[in-house]
Protein backbone atom coordinates (compact mmCIF):
# COMPACT_ATOMS: atom_id res chain seq x y z
CA UNK A 1 0.00 0.00 0.00
CA UNK A 2 2.77 2.50 1.07
CA UNK A 3 4.93 1.37 -2.10
CA UNK A 4 2.18 1.81 -4.78
CA UNK A 5 0.64 5.05 -2.94
CA UNK A 6 3.54 6.39 -3.18
CA UNK A 7 5.38 5.71 -6.15
CA UNK A 8 2.14 6.46 -8.67
CA UNK A 9 2.42 9.90 -6.60
CA UNK A 10 5.86 10.61 -6.05
CA UNK A 11 7.04 12.26 -9.35
CA UNK A 12 4.55 14.47 -9.60
CA UNK A 13 4.72 15.29 -6.09
CA UNK A 14 8.17 15.84 -6.47
CA UNK A 15 7.39 18.37 -9.38
CA UNK A 16 4.55 19.79 -7.09
CA UNK A 17 7.39 20.40 -4.30
CA UNK A 18 10.09 21.92 -6.51
CA UNK A 19 7.86 24.29 -8.51
CA UNK A 20 6.08 25.24 -4.80
CA UNK A 21 9.11 26.31 -3.62
CA UNK A 22 9.89 30.03 -4.97
CA UNK A 23 6.06 29.91 -5.00
CA UNK A 24 6.48 30.13 -0.84
CA UNK A 25 8.20 33.71 -1.60
CA UNK A 26 6.19 34.53 -4.58
CA UNK A 27 5.66 38.41 -3.22
CA UNK A 28 8.77 39.25 -2.08
CA UNK A 29 9.91 37.16 -6.11
CA UNK A 30 7.42 39.25 -7.99
CA UNK A 31 8.08 42.36 -5.77
CA UNK A 32 12.07 42.51 -6.83
CA UNK A 33 11.35 41.90 -10.99
CA UNK A 34 7.79 44.35 -10.57
CA UNK A 35 8.71 47.08 -13.08
CA UNK A 36 5.43 48.89 -12.66
CA UNK A 37 5.47 52.86 -11.94
CA UNK A 38 6.40 53.40 -8.08
CA UNK A 39 3.04 54.53 -5.90
CA UNK A 40 2.80 58.38 -6.02
CA UNK A 41 4.31 60.42 -2.59
CA UNK A 42 0.88 61.71 -1.21
CA UNK A 43 -0.21 63.55 2.31
CA UNK A 44 -1.20 61.08 4.86
CA UNK A 45 -4.87 60.52 4.67
CA UNK A 46 -5.42 61.19 0.68
CA UNK A 47 -8.67 59.03 -0.19
CA UNK A 48 -8.70 56.97 -2.73
CA UNK A 49 -10.05 58.47 -6.12
CA UNK A 50 -13.08 57.05 -7.15
CA UNK A 51 -13.97 53.23 -8.89
CA UNK A 52 -15.96 55.16 -11.46
CA UNK A 53 -12.79 57.16 -12.77
CA UNK A 54 -10.65 54.27 -12.87
CA UNK A 55 -12.84 52.24 -14.95
CA UNK A 56 -13.86 55.24 -17.15
CA UNK A 57 -9.69 55.25 -17.68
CA UNK A 58 -10.55 51.40 -18.10
CA UNK A 59 -12.67 51.76 -20.71
CA UNK A 60 -10.55 54.24 -22.55
CA UNK A 61 -7.62 52.37 -22.75
CA UNK A 62 -9.55 49.09 -23.96
CA UNK A 63 -12.85 50.61 -26.28
CA UNK A 64 -15.40 47.60 -26.52
CA UNK A 65 -13.80 45.36 -24.00
CA UNK A 66 -15.15 44.10 -20.44
CA UNK A 67 -14.62 44.95 -17.25
CA UNK A 68 -14.56 41.78 -14.58
CA UNK A 69 -13.89 42.84 -11.80
CA UNK A 70 -11.85 45.57 -9.84
CA UNK A 71 -10.46 45.35 -6.50
CA UNK A 72 -9.23 47.73 -4.15
CA UNK A 73 -6.03 46.63 -1.91
CA UNK A 74 -6.02 47.52 1.44
CA UNK A 75 -2.42 46.78 1.50
CA UNK A 76 -0.86 48.87 -0.65
CA UNK A 77 -2.21 52.05 -2.63
CA UNK A 78 -3.39 50.32 -5.51
CA UNK A 79 -6.46 49.22 -7.49
CA UNK A 80 -6.47 46.59 -10.12
CA UNK A 81 -9.12 46.38 -12.96
CA UNK A 82 -9.19 43.04 -14.71
CA UNK A 83 -10.70 42.96 -17.88
CA UNK A 84 -11.11 40.40 -20.97
CA UNK A 85 -12.22 41.17 -24.62
CA UNK A 86 -15.75 39.80 -23.42
CA UNK A 87 -17.48 37.48 -21.26
CA UNK A 88 -17.46 34.86 -23.78
CA UNK A 89 -13.84 34.82 -23.97
CA UNK A 90 -13.07 35.13 -20.31
CA UNK A 91 -15.31 32.08 -20.11
CA UNK A 92 -14.26 29.57 -22.59
CA UNK A 93 -10.40 30.48 -21.98
CA UNK A 94 -9.63 32.31 -17.85
CA UNK A 95 -6.45 32.93 -19.09
CA UNK A 96 -7.86 35.60 -20.97
CA UNK A 97 -7.73 38.00 -18.56
CA UNK A 98 -5.61 40.70 -18.74
CA UNK A 99 -5.07 43.82 -15.65
CA UNK A 100 -4.49 47.13 -15.09
CA UNK A 101 -2.78 48.87 -12.26
CA UNK A 102 -3.81 52.40 -10.87
CA UNK A 103 -2.82 54.19 -8.25
CA UNK A 104 -5.18 54.21 -5.70
CA UNK A 105 -4.20 58.06 -4.55
CA UNK A 106 -4.15 59.42 -7.83
CA UNK A 107 -5.71 57.33 -10.40
CA UNK A 108 -2.55 56.99 -12.67
CA UNK A 109 -1.85 53.88 -14.60
CA UNK A 110 1.22 52.14 -13.26
CA UNK A 111 1.23 48.81 -15.40
CA UNK A 112 -0.45 46.92 -17.86
CA UNK A 113 -0.75 43.64 -18.24
CA UNK A 114 -1.39 41.14 -21.57
CA UNK A 115 -3.68 38.01 -20.99
CA UNK A 116 -1.80 35.29 -19.56
CA UNK A 117 1.47 34.05 -22.19
CA UNK A 118 0.70 36.64 -24.63
CA UNK A 119 3.87 38.35 -23.86
CA UNK A 120 5.69 35.09 -22.66
CA UNK A 121 5.43 33.92 -19.28
CA UNK A 122 7.46 34.54 -16.17
CA UNK A 123 9.31 32.57 -14.33
CA UNK A 124 6.61 32.70 -11.45
CA UNK A 125 3.66 31.94 -13.87
CA UNK A 126 5.41 28.45 -15.21
CA UNK A 127 6.13 27.60 -11.39
CA UNK A 128 2.36 28.46 -10.81
CA UNK A 129 0.73 26.69 -13.68
CA UNK A 130 3.03 23.75 -13.41
CA UNK A 131 1.98 23.88 -9.41
CA UNK A 132 -1.75 23.64 -10.15
CA UNK A 133 -2.16 22.44 -13.61
CA UNK A 134 0.82 21.22 -15.67
CA UNK A 135 -0.89 23.50 -18.28
CA UNK A 136 -3.75 21.40 -18.80
CA UNK A 137 -6.17 23.60 -17.39
CA UNK A 138 -8.99 21.83 -15.18
CA UNK A 139 -8.22 18.24 -15.78
CA UNK A 140 -4.47 18.93 -15.02
CA UNK A 141 -6.15 20.50 -11.49
CA UNK A 142 -8.07 17.27 -10.65
CA UNK A 143 -5.20 15.25 -11.99
CA UNK A 144 -3.26 16.88 -9.27
CA UNK A 145 -5.36 17.10 -6.99
CA UNK A 146 -5.82 12.82 -7.33
CA UNK A 147 -1.87 13.34 -6.65
CA UNK A 148 -2.20 15.35 -3.48
CA UNK A 149 -4.95 12.17 -2.72
CA UNK A 150 -2.80 9.57 -3.13
CA UNK A 151 0.39 11.76 -1.22
CA UNK A 152 -2.46 11.58 1.90
CA UNK A 153 -2.49 7.96 1.38
CA UNK A 154 0.86 7.58 1.65
CA UNK A 155 1.18 8.95 4.60
CA UNK A 156 -1.13 7.20 6.06
CA UNK A 157 0.02 4.06 5.01
CA UNK A 158 3.83 5.25 5.97
CA UNK A 159 2.47 6.02 9.67
CA UNK A 160 1.13 2.30 9.46
CA UNK A 161 4.38 0.84 8.79
CA UNK A 162 6.13 2.74 10.64
CA UNK A 163 5.19 1.47 13.91
CA UNK A 164 6.46 -2.19 13.42
CA UNK A 165 9.53 -1.05 11.58
CA UNK A 166 10.71 0.75 15.09
CA UNK A 167 10.09 -1.79 17.06
CA UNK A 168 13.57 -2.43 17.40
CA UNK A 169 15.05 0.67 17.12
CA UNK A 170 15.08 4.01 19.47
CA UNK A 171 13.41 7.23 17.60
CA UNK A 172 15.73 8.72 15.27
CA UNK A 173 18.02 6.19 14.66
CA UNK A 174 19.68 6.80 11.72
CA UNK A 175 22.51 3.96 10.66
CA UNK A 176 25.18 5.73 8.99
CA UNK A 177 28.15 2.70 9.02
CA UNK A 178 25.91 -0.46 7.92
CA UNK A 179 24.92 0.28 3.98
CA UNK A 180 23.94 3.10 1.87
CA UNK A 181 20.84 1.67 1.58
CA UNK A 182 20.08 0.95 5.39
CA UNK A 183 21.06 4.61 5.66
CA UNK A 184 18.55 6.30 3.65
CA UNK A 185 15.85 3.98 4.65
CA UNK A 186 16.60 5.54 8.56
CA UNK A 187 16.78 9.29 7.11
CA UNK A 188 13.34 8.57 5.27
CA UNK A 189 11.75 7.15 8.25
CA UNK A 190 12.88 9.87 10.25
CA UNK A 191 12.50 12.81 8.53
CA UNK A 192 9.06 11.54 7.05
CA UNK A 193 7.48 10.97 10.98
CA UNK A 194 8.73 13.98 11.81
CA UNK A 195 7.07 16.66 8.88
CA UNK A 196 3.96 14.54 9.15
CA UNK A 197 1.48 16.49 10.25
CA UNK A 198 2.77 19.45 8.42
CA UNK A 199 3.00 17.44 5.00
CA UNK A 200 -0.58 15.84 6.10
CA UNK A 201 -1.96 19.50 5.96
CA UNK A 202 -0.78 20.98 3.18
CA UNK A 203 -1.43 17.54 1.16
CA UNK A 204 -5.30 18.03 2.45
CA UNK A 205 -5.24 21.84 1.55
CA UNK A 206 -3.82 21.12 -2.01
CA UNK A 207 -6.52 18.33 -2.56
CA UNK A 208 -9.49 20.88 -1.40
CA UNK A 209 -7.77 24.30 -3.46
CA UNK A 210 -7.45 21.59 -6.44
CA UNK A 211 -10.99 21.95 -5.92
CA UNK A 212 -11.98 25.33 -6.17
CA UNK A 213 -13.50 25.07 -9.75
CA UNK A 214 -16.08 22.55 -9.44
CA UNK A 215 -16.38 23.95 -6.09
CA UNK A 216 -17.07 27.58 -7.18
CA UNK A 217 -19.38 26.00 -10.00
CA UNK A 218 -21.25 23.97 -7.35
CA UNK A 219 -22.23 27.10 -4.82
CA UNK A 220 -23.08 28.91 -8.98
CA UNK A 221 -25.46 25.86 -9.18
CA UNK A 222 -27.47 25.63 -6.01
CA UNK A 223 -27.33 28.71 -3.52
CA UNK A 224 -26.51 31.49 -5.99
CA UNK A 225 -28.87 29.78 -8.61
CA UNK A 226 -31.83 29.71 -6.13
CA UNK A 227 -31.33 33.39 -5.23
CA UNK A 228 -31.23 34.48 -9.02
CA UNK A 229 -34.55 32.42 -9.21
CA UNK A 230 -36.55 35.42 -9.12
CA UNK A 231 -35.21 37.18 -11.82
CA UNK A 232 -34.69 34.23 -14.27
CA UNK A 233 -35.51 35.84 -18.01
CA UNK A 234 -34.90 39.56 -16.75
CA UNK A 235 -32.90 41.33 -19.69
CA UNK A 236 -29.38 41.22 -18.70
CA UNK A 237 -27.87 45.02 -18.23
CA UNK A 238 -26.10 46.35 -20.96
CA UNK A 239 -22.60 48.01 -20.12
CA UNK A 240 -24.39 52.09 -21.02
CA UNK A 241 -26.97 50.90 -18.34
CA UNK A 242 -24.50 49.67 -15.19
CA UNK A 243 -25.01 51.82 -12.59
CA UNK A 244 -22.09 53.27 -10.68
CA UNK A 245 -19.48 50.61 -9.37
CA UNK A 246 -17.90 53.43 -6.74
CA UNK A 247 -21.90 53.81 -5.38
CA UNK A 248 -21.90 50.03 -4.97
CA UNK A 249 -18.57 49.90 -2.83
CA UNK A 250 -19.93 52.57 -0.87
CA UNK A 251 -23.38 50.88 0.05
CA UNK A 252 -22.13 47.71 0.88
CA UNK A 253 -19.12 49.61 2.86
CA UNK A 254 -22.24 51.64 4.92
CA UNK A 255 -23.65 48.63 5.33
CA UNK A 256 -21.11 46.53 7.06
CA UNK A 257 -19.00 48.94 8.35
CA UNK A 258 -17.35 45.38 10.24
CA UNK A 259 -16.12 44.46 7.18
CA UNK A 260 -13.53 45.53 4.65
CA UNK A 261 -15.19 46.06 1.59
CA UNK A 262 -12.34 44.33 -1.59
CA UNK A 263 -13.54 43.57 -4.86
CA UNK A 264 -16.47 44.18 -7.02
CA UNK A 265 -17.30 41.84 -9.84
CA UNK A 266 -19.16 42.84 -12.96
CA UNK A 267 -22.61 41.49 -13.89
CA UNK A 268 -22.07 38.26 -15.91
CA UNK A 269 -19.21 36.42 -14.19
CA UNK A 270 -19.56 32.96 -13.74
CA UNK A 271 -18.70 33.51 -10.04
CA UNK A 272 -21.19 35.58 -9.98
CA UNK A 273 -24.89 36.92 -11.16
CA UNK A 274 -25.80 38.22 -14.82
CA UNK A 275 -27.90 40.90 -12.90
CA UNK A 276 -25.75 42.13 -9.94
CA UNK A 277 -22.34 43.20 -9.15
CA UNK A 278 -20.70 40.95 -6.32
CA UNK A 279 -19.01 42.80 -4.12
CA UNK A 280 -16.92 40.64 -1.66
CA UNK A 281 -15.87 41.49 1.86
CA UNK A 282 -14.02 40.51 4.46
CA UNK A 283 -13.39 40.66 8.11
CA UNK A 284 -11.13 42.34 9.88
CA UNK A 285 -9.85 39.92 12.50
CA UNK A 286 -6.95 37.61 12.07
CA UNK A 287 -8.96 34.43 11.54
CA UNK A 288 -12.23 36.27 9.63
CA UNK A 289 -9.55 38.36 7.28
CA UNK A 290 -9.78 34.87 5.44
CA UNK A 291 -13.23 34.79 4.94
CA UNK A 292 -15.09 36.21 2.26
CA UNK A 293 -18.89 37.35 2.04
CA UNK A 294 -20.21 38.11 -1.11
CA UNK A 295 -22.78 41.29 -1.44
CA UNK A 296 -25.37 41.68 -4.39
CA UNK A 297 -26.23 44.88 -5.58
CA UNK A 298 -28.51 45.61 -8.16
CA UNK A 299 -26.67 45.99 -11.04
CA UNK A 300 -28.83 49.08 -12.65
CA UNK A 301 -30.84 50.74 -10.04
CA UNK A 302 -27.29 50.18 -7.42
CA UNK A 303 -29.31 48.74 -4.72
CA UNK A 304 -28.01 46.48 -2.30
CA UNK A 305 -29.91 42.96 -2.37
CA UNK A 306 -28.52 41.20 0.39
CA UNK A 307 -25.62 39.14 1.01
CA UNK A 308 -25.02 35.40 -0.35
CA UNK A 309 -24.71 32.13 2.29
CA UNK A 310 -21.04 30.88 1.91
CA UNK A 311 -21.53 27.18 1.87
CA UNK A 312 -19.13 24.96 4.04
CA UNK A 313 -17.23 24.21 1.56
CA UNK A 314 -16.23 27.59 0.07
CA UNK A 315 -15.43 28.35 3.89
CA UNK A 316 -12.85 24.66 4.15
CA UNK A 317 -11.39 26.10 0.79
CA UNK A 318 -10.90 29.87 2.11
CA UNK A 319 -9.41 28.37 5.31
CA UNK A 320 -7.22 25.80 2.67
CA UNK A 321 -5.82 28.40 1.25
CA UNK A 322 -3.83 30.11 4.12
CA UNK A 323 -2.54 26.79 5.47
CA UNK A 324 -1.62 25.51 1.91
CA UNK A 325 0.65 28.93 1.08
CA UNK A 326 2.24 29.37 4.04
CA UNK A 327 1.96 33.11 3.76
CA UNK A 328 0.19 34.00 7.07
CA UNK A 329 2.78 34.28 9.35
CA UNK A 330 5.44 36.28 8.12
CA UNK A 331 9.31 35.76 6.77
CA UNK A 332 9.39 33.45 9.43
CA UNK A 333 7.14 31.17 8.32
CA UNK A 334 7.91 31.32 5.16
CA UNK A 335 11.19 30.19 5.68
CA UNK A 336 9.83 27.26 7.84
CA UNK A 337 7.92 26.80 4.83
CA UNK A 338 10.77 26.20 2.31
CA UNK A 339 12.71 24.36 4.83
CA UNK A 340 9.61 21.71 5.71
CA UNK A 341 9.15 21.74 1.69
CA UNK A 342 12.73 20.82 0.95
CA UNK A 343 13.03 18.08 3.86
CA UNK A 344 9.57 16.61 1.98
CA UNK A 345 11.79 16.79 -1.25
CA UNK A 346 14.22 14.67 0.61
CA UNK A 347 11.34 12.36 1.83
CA UNK A 348 9.83 11.72 -1.68
CA UNK A 349 13.87 11.73 -2.99
CA UNK A 350 14.91 8.78 -0.31
CA UNK A 351 11.64 7.10 -0.84
CA UNK A 352 12.29 6.58 -4.69
CA UNK A 353 15.75 6.00 -4.09
CA UNK A 354 15.12 2.79 -1.86
CA UNK A 355 12.69 1.73 -4.16
CA UNK A 356 15.33 1.87 -7.30
CA UNK A 357 17.81 0.25 -5.12
CA UNK A 358 15.64 -2.28 -3.84
CA UNK A 359 14.07 -3.50 -7.15
CA UNK A 360 17.84 -3.77 -8.23
CA UNK A 361 19.22 -5.45 -4.87
CA UNK A 362 16.06 -7.48 -4.30
CA UNK A 363 13.96 -8.36 -7.05
CA UNK A 364 15.54 -11.55 -7.70
CA UNK A 365 15.49 -13.28 -4.77
CA UNK A 366 11.35 -11.81 -5.16
CA UNK A 367 11.16 -10.04 -1.67
CA UNK A 368 7.57 -8.51 -1.01
CA UNK A 369 8.39 -5.12 -0.37
CA UNK A 370 7.28 -5.03 3.15
CA UNK A 371 9.39 -8.00 3.83
CA UNK A 372 11.96 -5.68 3.91
CA UNK A 373 10.04 -3.02 6.08
CA UNK A 374 8.97 -5.23 8.84
CA UNK A 375 10.98 -5.96 11.87
CA UNK A 376 13.62 -8.25 11.92
CA UNK A 377 13.71 -8.19 8.09
CA UNK A 378 15.66 -4.94 8.02
CA UNK A 379 18.81 -5.95 9.28
CA UNK B 1 17.91 -1.79 22.15
CA UNK B 2 16.79 -5.64 22.46
CA UNK B 3 13.74 -6.77 22.20
CA UNK B 4 10.22 -5.32 21.47
CA UNK B 5 10.07 -1.07 22.83
CA UNK B 6 6.27 -0.87 23.74
CA UNK B 7 3.86 1.45 21.84
CA UNK B 8 4.16 4.14 23.66
CA UNK B 9 7.59 4.59 23.28
CA UNK B 10 7.59 4.49 19.33
CA UNK B 11 4.93 7.14 19.18
CA UNK B 12 6.06 9.39 22.08
CA UNK B 13 8.26 11.43 19.68
CA UNK B 14 6.17 11.27 16.39
CA UNK B 15 2.71 12.26 18.39
CA UNK B 16 4.58 15.16 20.08
CA UNK B 17 5.64 16.30 16.74
CA UNK B 18 2.85 15.90 14.68
CA UNK B 19 0.97 17.78 17.53
CA UNK B 20 3.86 20.87 17.60
CA UNK B 21 3.30 20.76 14.03
CA UNK B 22 -0.59 20.99 14.02
CA UNK B 23 -0.40 23.84 16.59
CA UNK B 24 1.73 26.06 15.19
CA UNK B 25 -0.03 25.87 11.59
CA UNK B 26 -3.31 26.76 13.31
CA UNK B 27 -1.24 29.67 15.98
CA UNK B 28 -0.29 31.91 13.37
CA UNK B 29 -3.85 31.43 11.65
CA UNK B 30 -6.21 32.16 14.56
CA UNK B 31 -3.76 34.43 16.47
CA UNK B 32 -1.64 36.59 14.09
CA UNK B 33 -0.10 38.84 16.71
CA UNK B 34 3.30 38.85 18.39
CA UNK B 35 3.35 36.25 20.91
CA UNK B 36 1.19 33.65 18.51
CA UNK B 37 3.56 34.19 15.87
CA UNK B 38 6.62 33.74 17.82
CA UNK B 39 5.43 30.44 18.85
CA UNK B 40 4.42 29.13 15.68
CA UNK B 41 7.90 29.80 14.52
CA UNK B 42 8.77 27.67 17.31
CA UNK B 43 6.59 24.97 17.42
CA UNK B 44 6.85 24.44 13.55
CA UNK B 45 10.77 24.57 14.01
CA UNK B 46 11.31 22.26 16.92
CA UNK B 47 10.33 19.18 14.69
CA UNK B 48 13.21 20.65 11.94
CA UNK B 49 15.89 20.43 14.76
CA UNK B 50 14.96 17.05 16.30
CA UNK B 51 15.58 15.61 13.07
CA UNK B 52 18.96 17.40 12.51
CA UNK B 53 19.99 16.81 16.10
CA UNK B 54 19.02 12.86 15.62
CA UNK B 55 21.42 13.24 12.13
CA UNK B 56 24.30 15.01 13.66
CA UNK B 57 23.89 12.47 16.81
CA UNK B 58 24.05 9.50 14.50
CA UNK B 59 27.62 10.51 13.20
CA UNK B 60 29.39 10.95 16.38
Amino acid sequence: MHKWSSLICTLFLLLICISGLPLVLREEIDGLLDDALPYAQVPEGTPNVSLDRVVDASRKLYPGETIISVFVDDDEPKIMVYMASSWEAFNADRKSLYSIRFDAHTGDVLKQTKPFGADGLTFLQVMLTLHRDLFAGLPGELFLGGMALLFIAAIVSGIAIYGPFMRKLDFGTVRLARSRRLKWLDLHNLLGVVTLGWAFVVGATGVINELSTPLFALWQQTDVRAMLAPLQGKPVPQTSELSSPQAAYDEVQAAFPDMITTTVVYPGSPFGSPYHYVVWTRGKEPLTSRLFSPVLVDARSGVLVSTVAMPWYLRALELSRPLHFGDYGGMPLKIIWVLLDLVTIAVLGSGLYLWLSRSRAERPQQHSATALLLPGAAE
Amino acid sequence: MTGTRPLRLIWRWPVLLAVLNVFGLLAALIGQTGIWLALSWIALTIPLAVAAICIVRSRA
